[in-house]
């Protein structure tokens, strides 16, 4: 809402400047987004007489002037192009010299025009941005001091805008008289408001050409109506268009003008019939079918929605009830009768049509946060008068109102110890009754009574509010915060989550934060099942909430593929989104996610560059698990992934149950996201991994004996997996057995083809002896001969 | 005779004072102990002297010999071994350096956050970032008609389920599950139907709190951001709170800090105002307590709301939302 300074001050005295105004308003919950001075800025433009005016030697329209700038006798003389017609010598100008800056940043420069120097300018009046077009140069009318800066001049005599966001419980506020009753309020000082004499016509009465008929009482609760006869469609007064010009809003005829000036001065939205148009005597207020369609008057035929309160005349819908009026009864400049209407809708049904037609406007903005029913008359008399000042229009005797269930008065109960125990103050009852009436909110027994036009106040809590708002927050006590110990949970879900995070990074994982929306295309080969998609999406690239990290990882890669940064290490912890249901919010667990590409190390002198494969995102897998005590794991091998390669995958079991994948992403999906390097990753479900950590963490005593070490060179079938041969080892060599590492695995000529050999390490110890050779003998043969056994494995020569 | 063995000596060990390369080493040698050096001309002298002092002069040779050879091969042991050092190992050349990681510029603000508030006493909660209706709007106080529920500005999923608009319903689902005293802080993941550009983006972050017990009042909450806000930004910080309006809290409040950058004084930053504006804050709406069965004539309650981005923004001087998202790896590589 734009609110003009200068206009305020018709209605009260305002001591503050507009910044001092802006300040205290803001303080007060009246934000002041921007205070705009109406003359915009420049600088370097001083007073100056011209002394001499020659023609210009090459061309006709120009003049070549000398301007002074100082009346000292020595003082520089400037030679100045102008090309306007009325320059003339003796003439006091705002003279902007080499260097000023005019509105809109243009810089004043030495130049030379059509081979004469030209060292500044005479300004008109357009050029300092203070009328939209000039005729020619500003010659001032009288004359002013040389060398004085003109700025400050015009910035004092000219108006300020404030640029207030009014919040959305506050439609009193929207419009010149609202802003200055909070204005009196906050400063105790009186509000004039305007006089309103209605020059009745006494020979005829407006009752006796229409009838108000509600039909839709639940959408209006009020209507009424004068009219205005004789009138002489024109252009409206230069201070009424200036007024609207301040605060945005453009002249148009000095009826619609009007309607608009009463509208921003009281808040109150009138709407004006070309009476002549309509088919009288009947203005039927009644709601629109399905399938109804109406013109309005921006020349727009639209489909009602079903329900939307509409003016009628006998015939035809005439206006859409508190939104805008229709085409078939505009004022035009053929009108001469008019009808003016002041009504209230009611503001519910006001958002949903406007929502619905998609249609706002100044009037439905207020009806729909709520507009002031008690004030329906005074606009309409408001208005009537300045019509029959500026229309020289003839007002007809009385106004028709149908107003058939009044509005009762507001009454909110009210106890004064409520402010201080809200707001933990120590005020007196009498300061914070006082200070309601300020606002015209009268204490009385237990109860406040609540102007019409405060239609934000319904309880106790708004009144605080009030009282909090004249104190000013910043004189409102703070209290030292002391710590009060609660029963506070030991246990938190978000402190494993970031466990789990530092545990990555320990790893020399990188973090990333993706948006959680994708395409449906990118989304689809990550989930079975019922995807969560969107009903109004912002745009094709973001209509489906992720089932699974990696897309948006994939992503991530591709980015920063595209700019060269190729050895990618990140992870990714956040909600995916499952199952879609109607009734219910959808599935939304915790995912935790690796992609891995590029060099295994940053290339370097002394580490050539290695590219990472399986083993790289495995080892991470289970450095990873083992960092966070994950209890009864094992991987197994899978190939039923759509996302990842079929001979490179395997999952993570914990409690043999699935909780994840690891393995190389498919070409078919990392080709999608353009990208034609290797990708691993792995993709675990983080409340599985939370469910399945070792809790119990005792620490296992170090042996004190030494340890002995046996190899073994096993030879199999190349089809078994290293892994049964680990496992083998492990559940024969028993406690004893300490440690198992593979440190070779050959397959060539030295062996027969179909086979291979794992060199395998062990290591025997015990905690309580040291062991004899023949007893880790027995061991080491015992595994032999089983996994002679089970797999036909043999020690190689 | 002897002064000449001397001279031999002295100049021995000057010169090899002066050995810098192995080509000074071998010079070295060649000139004292070469076959033709110093030391063989020396005994070149026995021929010219007298009988009886030849014994006397060949000791002294055979000494001056000794002690060269030693000094000479000790020398000559030491050089190679500072060579080979030298050759072999250049400090100056870049090291080895392991993967590092780091966690996210946002997750280490939220990190700072939550520490703050879990020393205030906080616990941290959690909720689902795609709401019932009920828990995003409606228990919130917020009507139907309300324009935050706009098509414009909210995401659906269908008509009653939507992508949460603010971490606000953690706290109904909180007082919901449990009775005051409630001290409880829940960061995440919110949504709002903008289209993204450099200073917008359709996700974000925030941190919710919410505080509810007996004689809890809005001094408290003037206590809390305070006290938050000189954590955060330092004890110079002042907070300045506004009216505003929120549906779920009254009265309402939006709250600023001094501009962290010029601490108040007015720069670039905060447009010469000397603020930076947070967020919002209240007193819990009277029907937000009827919604959840708390009575708001026993209990009275705080909330506030902070944006996790706009805070690390400010905390790093990172002028678009969009950098956070686009995770650049020479972006994230400089937390």
């Amino acid at each position: 809402m734009k609110v003009s300074y200068k206009w305020l001050k018709d209605y009260i005295d305002i001591k503050q400047s507009p910044a001092e105004l802006a300040d205290a308003l803001t303080e007060a919950g009246l934000e002041v987004e921007e205070l705009i001075p109406q003359v915009p800025y420049f600088n370097g433009v001083i007073a100056g007489k011209v002394t001499e005016v020659a023609k210009h030697p090459n061309a006709d329209k120009l003049s070549v002037c000398k301007v002074i700038t100082s009346q000292n006798e020595k003082a520089e003389e400037h030679q100045v192009i102008c090309g306007a017609p009325n320059v003339a010598e003796g003439q006091y100008i705002p003279f902007a010299a080499v260097g000023a800056t005019l509105p809109k940043g243009f810089k004043i420069k030495k130049v030379k025009i059509r081979g004469v120097t030209s060292s500044g300018m005479i300004c008109s009046k357009e050029e300092l941005g203070l009328e939209s077009s000039s005729e020619g140069i500003w010659a001032f009318d009288e004359p002013t001091p040389l060398g004085t800066d003109i700025y400050p001049l015009l910035k004092d005599k000219e108006d300020y805008i404030l640029d207030i966001a009014v919040t959305p419980n506050r439609p009193d506020c929207l419009s010149i008289i609202g802003v200055a009753r909070e204005i009196a309020a906050l400063t105790g000082n009186a509000l004039h408001l305007p006089d309103i004499n209605v020059p009745d016509e006494k020979n005829k009465s407006a009752q006796d050409l229409i009838h108000i008929a509600i039909e839709d009482a639940s959408g209006c609760h009020r209507y009424a109506a004068r009219i205005i006869s004789d009138v002489t469609i024109d252009e409206s007064p230069t201070w009424i268009q200036k007024r609207l010009e301040a605060v945005g809003l453009r002249p148009i005829n000095n009826v619609v003008d009007i309607t608009n000036f009463v509208l921003m001065e009281m808040g109150h939205p009138l709407h004006a019939f070309d009476m002549d148009r309509l088919k009288g005597p009947e203005i039927n207020v009644r709601s629109s079918s399905p399938g109804d369609t109406f013109t309005t008057l921006d020349d727009k035929e639209r489909v009602l929605p079903e329900n939307t309160v509409m003016i009628c005349d006998n015939t035809q819908p005439v206006a859409i009830g508190g939104i805008m009026g229709g085409q078939n009864s505009e004022v035009t400049a053929a009108t001469r009768n008019i009808l003016l209407e002041s009504a209230y809708f009611k503001p519910e049904r006001i958002a949903v049509a406007s929502k619905k037609l998609g249609l706002t406007s100044d009037a439905s903005q207020r009806f729909e946060r709520g507009a002031d029913i008690e004030n329906i008359i005074t606009a309409l008399n408001r208005a009537a008068s300045l019509l029959a000042e500026y229309a020289h229009g003839k007002v007809l005797q009385g106004v028709v109102d149908e107003y058939p269930r009044k509005h009762p008065q507001k009454k909110v109960s009210f106890r004064p110890e409520q402010v201080n125990r809200l707001l933990g103050s120590s005020f007196e009852d009498s300061f914070i009754i006082d200070t309601l009436k300020r606002l015209q909110l009268n204490y009385k027994n237990g109860v406040v009574e609540v102007p019409s036009f405060r239609v934000d106040i319904a309880q106790e809590a708004d009144l605080v509010e009030e009282v909090a708002r004249l104190v000013n927050y910043s004189n409102l006590p703070s209290k030292q915060y002391t710590n009060i110990q609660y029963d506070v949970e030991t246990y938190s879900k978000e402190e494993e989550l970031s466990f789990l995070k530092t545990k990555l990074i320990e790893l020399g994982m990188m973090e990333i934060v993706t948006n959680s929306m994708l395409k449906n295309l990118e989304a689809k080969p990550f989930y079975d099942g019922n995807l969560v998609h969107i009903m109004n999406p912002i745009s094709d690239d973001m209509t489906t909430m992720r089932p699974s990290l990696i897309p948006g990882m994939l992503k991530t890669l591709a980015y920063n593929i595209n700019r060269s940064n190729n050895d990618l290490k990140i992870f990714e912890l956040g909600r995916v989104f499952l199952n879609y249901r109607v009734k219910d919010i959808p599935e939304q667990p915790y995912r935790l996610a690796v992609v891995m590409t590029g060099n295994r190390f940053e290339e370097n002198w002394a580490a050539p560059g290695e590219l990472i494969d399986f083993y790289d995102i495995k080892g991470i897998l289970e450095s990873f698990v083992e960092k966070i005590f994950l209890d009864n794991f094992q991987f197994i091998l899978y190939d039923a992934s759509n996302i990842f390669s079929a001979n490179e995958t395997i999952a993570l079991q914990a409690n043999e149950k699935i909780i994840g994948y690891c393995g190389r992403l498919n070409e078919a999906v990392t080709s999608h996201f353009d990208i034609d390097v290797p990708v691993y990753g792995f993709e675990i479900d983080v409340n599985s991994m939370l469910q399945y950590m070792r809790t119990d963490r005792r620490y296992q005593p170090v042996s004190r004996y030494p340890f002995s070490e046996r190899d073994m060179a096993i030879v199999i079938d190349r089809r078994i997996n290293a892994g049964d041969i680990l496992k083998l080892v492990k559940e024969e060599g028993g406690h004893l057995l300490q440690r198992v590492k593979i440190f070779d695995v050959y397959r060539g000529d030295k062996i027969p083809e179909d086979k291979q050999s794992l060199a395998i390490r062990l290591r025997f110890q015990s905690n309580e002896r040291t062991l004899s050779d023949s007893e880790v003998d027995a061991v080491f043969t015992r595994i032999v001969n089983k996994a002679k056994q089970k797999y036909n494995a043999y020690l190689r020569k | 005779m002897f002064e000449e063995v001397e001279k031999i000596k002295k100049a021995y060990f000057e010169d090899a004072k002066k050995v810098k390369t192995s080509d000074d080493v071998e010079k070295l040698r060649i000139k004292y102990l070469g076959r033709k050096g110093a030391v063989s001309s020396a005994f070149t002298m026995m021929e010219e002297v007298p009988n009886d002092k030849k014994p006397m002069l060949g000791k002294a040779l055979n000494q001056l010999k000794t002690e060269l050879e030693n000094h000479f091969a000790t020398l000559q042991q030491e050089f190679k071994a500072s060579l080979n050092k030298r050759e072999t190992i250049d400090l100056t050349l870049p090291g080895r350096k392991p993967n590092t990681g780091r966690k996210h510029p946002i997750a280490q603000v939220e990190d700072e956050i939550k520490t703050i508030f879990k020393g205030l006493g906080f616990v941290v909660e959690d909720g689902p970032e795609i709401e019932n209706d009920f828990y995003n709007f409606e228990a919130l106080n917020i009507p139907k008609s309300h324009p935050a529920r706009d098509m414009q500005d909210t995401l659906y999923i269908n008509d009653d389920i939507v992508l949460r608009t603010h971490t606000s319903p953690v706290q109904i689902r909180v007082m919901e599950k449990k009775q005051p005293p409630v001290r409880m802080i829940a960061p995440g993941r919110v949504y709002r139907r903008d289209t993204p550009d450099a200073t917008h983006s359709p996700f974000f972050h925030q941190v919710e709190g919410l505080v509810v017990d007996k004689d809890i009042s809005f001094a408290d909450l003037k206590g809390v951001i305070e006290a938050f806000a000189h954590r955060m930004f330092g004890k110079d910080i002042k907070v300045r709170f506004r009216p505003s309006f929120f549906p779920f809290t009254e009265p309402s409040a939006e709250y600023d800090f001094n501009c962290v950058f010029c601490r108040g004084q007015g720069c670039r930053v905060c447009k010469q105002t000397g603020w930076i504006e947070i967020s919002g804050a209240g007193m819990v709406h009277p029907n937000v307590f009827r919604a959840v069965g708390y009575d708001p004539e026993i209990y009275s309650g705080y909330a506030f709301g902070m944006g996790i981005d706009r805070i690390a923004m400010l905390k790093f001087d990172i002028d678009g939302i969009r950098t956070f998202f686009e995770n650049d790896i020479r972006f994230l590589t400089q937390f």
